[in-house]
């Protein structure tokens, strides 16, 4: 009760304040802003909370202020829009694969200066994060972020919808083959309904190319040019097959319900045993664990040419115009949020696997993992983990395979000419890049 | 909670003859049809809402035998929502506010004073119909940082202060007041300011109701802008409350919560509908928009 009076008051103060036109300048301590967009949601949002109270009583000289700030897309378009409003936030949890297209327009900042001040050369920092983490950070040979929470897609299934279709759990797909046949022993049909789907993925946006690319990756496929943002490999036979195999699955077995299907529906169907397997990120894995009423297992993302699944998750960014003060403040919230304790601590909270690799030294940690097991194959994975699809211009590039990809779970697509109109949408919005550099040749004048 | 049902719609059929007998029947079965559309969702949310999380298929649509308000406990736990509630007050009433005085005033420029470019200015005034809010969103917060408004509630009203529609629909509406009245008003000694006091205004209320109903249920559902411009926790308007645990990428979340969050953004918006529906349903009629 006595907060809500508080913030009455301060509402009703700012109204007035706004009201004698133009209203105050900042505060004297270094007041600072961590935007933090949507996974971090509900409960966890609670606990962000907790946490920057946390550091703020530690620091007296900073003052931070967790900022909601939406969906990662959401926060890449309010962080752009601060920066170029001229009120930087000091610190963003980015979406990783937004880092290149940032870096690119010089909207963040390399923060190796602030490494080095702290006696630690730029490859020791990054030697504390797993290596599959490295690409979507180190940009040019500079670091651009700092892992916060990361994933990789998983193979989670019922196991007693497993023992019951005669399958047996301890034996989970491992090839794309094993995973048609068990998709299909497992679903049921009631005439012409679906009452249990063997496999769902979802294909909403930012979920739907990630999906993609692990399937693209495991069919030996690299998705994308890791060393050049302004390349994807859409029209290639590696999505192809990928893309091919996801339309089978929906239109030919039948084994996964057609159309787009988003995030939450996908967990939805499966804690209602109505989905018997789905491949979603492993920072589902605490919600999934707290809330299934049945026995599930989770195992790696099976294979059809090599075994090889995209990271993802979040890294800490800072803008890169900031005021030199609020720089240094940001910076030591971002080691603090990073470092192995917390980032423990944010791993066993969420099911996203803590990016420093001491957090997995801690007894807390090794405690966690004796009695959740399944936390422990998301972090394995990790020895097949690639970076994640991160070109000039990110989110429109992503969305021209997704759009054709919802289209063709949609069967209003065949997939070839679905990924020659994507490649050729993405090809065009990366024009500008390439043109400014790869196509910029001497001798042309 | 069911949309008025209309049966003056039905109505005009009655008098087409031969269609007498199965035209009203058609249209009630399509208006229920369409009211049972409607209706669905709001009915989802109140099941899901007093379902108990561990009860049955979230996507069920019968009643909970065993209701429950542990999911309203843990959305209003889970956002400060009376905070939230008088925040969006707040940021509705004050742009409706503004948006009245401008919008008649301008409204009434353009509908009755003779000046030069008038109607340049009106479409002018107008093309701001035609842009995509999203273009608006950079330039607008620019503008709002400058004049020391970023991460105000007043930030967030300002955009909003001048407003195309308003001003076009009040404009619509004082051209339908009969010249004679003012004509009266202006022998009897009556100035501009009262001329639009206690002639037009009065004779213009169905528009400013409707008006008004568009203005806050529009403004009362936004949440990209105020997410934009908004920082601290305490400032936030219901919808970016509610988006804290509805939205979800890679996470994921109890659908019980959801519904019972939403309900309750909802419910004073509702009450409102169903406490004048009669009137609001009138201002539409009389003012021609939905």
């Amino acid at each position: 009760m006595r907060s809500w009076w508080r913030a009455a008051r301060r509402a009703a103060a700012v109204l007035v304040a706004a009201g004698g036109a133009l209203a105050a300048g900042g505060a004297r301590a270094t007041d600072i802003d961590l935007f933090f967009p949507v996974p971090v949601d509900g409960a966890l949002a609670r606990h962000m909370t907790t946490l920057v109270k946390e550091f703020n009583a530690a620091h007296p000289g900073i003052t931070a202020t967790p900022v909601f700030t939406g969906s990662y897309d959401d926060t890449l378009l309010k962080t752009r829009a601060a920066i170029r409003a001229g009120k930087p936030p000091a610190a963003v949890i980015m979406s990783a694969n937004f880092l290149t297209d940032l870096a690119i327009e010089r909207e963040i900042a390399p923060l190796d200066d602030l490494i080095t001040a702290g006696g630690q050369t730029p490859d020791a920092f990054m030697d504390q994060f797993f290596p599959a983490l490295r690409p979507n950070a180190v940009i040019d040979r500079k670091v651009y972020g700092v892992p916060f929470h990361n994933s990789t897609p998983l193979l989670y299934y019922n196991a007693d919808q497993f023992r019951e279709a005669g399958l047996d759990p301890d034996a989970p797909p491992r090839t794309w083959e094993e995973l048609a046949a068990a998709a299909r022993t497992l679903t049921r049909r009631e005439g012409e309904r679906t009452t249990r789907w063997g496999l769902m993925m979802p294909s909403s946006y930012d979920y739907g190319g990630w999906i993609l690319e692990a399937l693209t990756m495991s069919n030996g496929g690299r998705y994308y040019n890791e060393d050049y943002g302004g390349e994807v490999y859409y029209d290639t036979p590696t999505m192809l097959g990928a893309l091919t195999f996801w339309s089978n699955l929906v239109h030919k077995a039948k084994v996964h319900p057609a159309g787009e299907t988003k995030g939450p529906t996908v967990t939805a169907s499966f804690l209602a045993g109505q989905a018997a397997m789905m491949i979603i990120s492993t920072g589902s894995l605490t919600f999934i664990r707290d809330s299934a009423k049945f026995p599930f297992r989770v195992a790696f993302v099976p294979m059809n040419v090599r075994r090889a699944v995209p990271i993802g998750g979040a890294s800490l960014v800072q803008p890169a115009v900031l005021d030199p003060e609020k720089r240094k403040a940001g910076w030591t919230l971002i080691r603090w949020l990073t470092g192995p304790e917390k980032s423990g601590w944010w791993s066993r909270a969420t099911g996203y696997f803590a990016p420093n690799r001491a957090a997995y030294d801690l007894p807390e940690m090794k405690a966690f993992l004796d009695r959740n097991p399944d936390a422990r194959t998301a972090v394995d994975q990790l020895a097949n983990a690639k970076p994640w699809f991160a070109t000039y211009r990110t989110v429109p590039v992503r969305k021209a395979i997704e759009d054709e990809l919802q289209a063709v779970l949609a069967g209003k697509r065949q997939p070839k000419e679905a990924l020659v109109a994507a490649q050729k949408a993405a090809d065009a919005i990366m024009r500008p890049y390439v043109e400014d550099t790869a196509l910029r040749l001497p001798g042309a004048e | 909670m069911s949309r008025p049902a209309p049966p003056r719609e039905a109505r005009p059929a009655r008098e087409a003859g031969p269609a007498q007998e199965v035209a009203p029947r058609l249209g009630r079965a399509l208006v229920a049809g369409l009211a049972l559309v409607w209706a669905l969702p709001f009915w989802w949310m109140l099941v899901a809402a007093f379902r108990h999380p561990d009860a049955g298929p979230a996507a069920s649509l019968l009643p909970p035998l065993a209701p429950t308000l542990a999911n309203f406990a843990e959305a209003w736990a889970s956002a400060d929502f009376p905070l939230y509630f008088l925040n969006t007050v707040l940021l509705c009433g004050g742009i409706l506010a503004v948006q009245l005085v401008t919008a008649s005033l301008a409204g009434y420029a353009f509908a009755r004073l003779d000046f030069p470019g008038r109607s340049l200015v009106f479409g002018l005034f107008l093309v701001q119909l035609m842009l995509v809010p999203a273009v608006l969103l950079v330039p607008n917060l620019k503008t709002v940082a400058a004049l020391g408004l970023y991460d105000t509630l007043p930030g967030v009203m300002a955009p909003y202060w001048a407003t195309a529609f308003g001003t076009f629909l009040m404009r619509q509406a004082f051209r339908e007041v009969p010249r004679d009245l003012e004509d009266a008003a202006l022998i009897d000694g009556a100035g501009v300011w009262r001329l639009i006091r206690h002639v037009y205004l009065p004779l213009t209320k169905p528009a400013l109701v409707a008006f008004s109903i568009v203005s806050v249920t529009s403004h009362w559902n936004e949440f990209l802008w105020p997410l934009i411009v908004i920082n601290s926790p305490g400032r936030r308007p219901l919808t970016l409350g509610l988006a804290s645990f509805t939205l979800s990428a890679e996470g994921t979340q109890g659908w019980g919560v959801i519904a019972a969050g939403t309900f309750l953004v909802s419910l004073p918006l509702l009450t409102a509908f169903l406490v004048f529906q009669r009137r609001f349903v009138n201002s539409f009629l009389a003012s021609g928009i939905k």
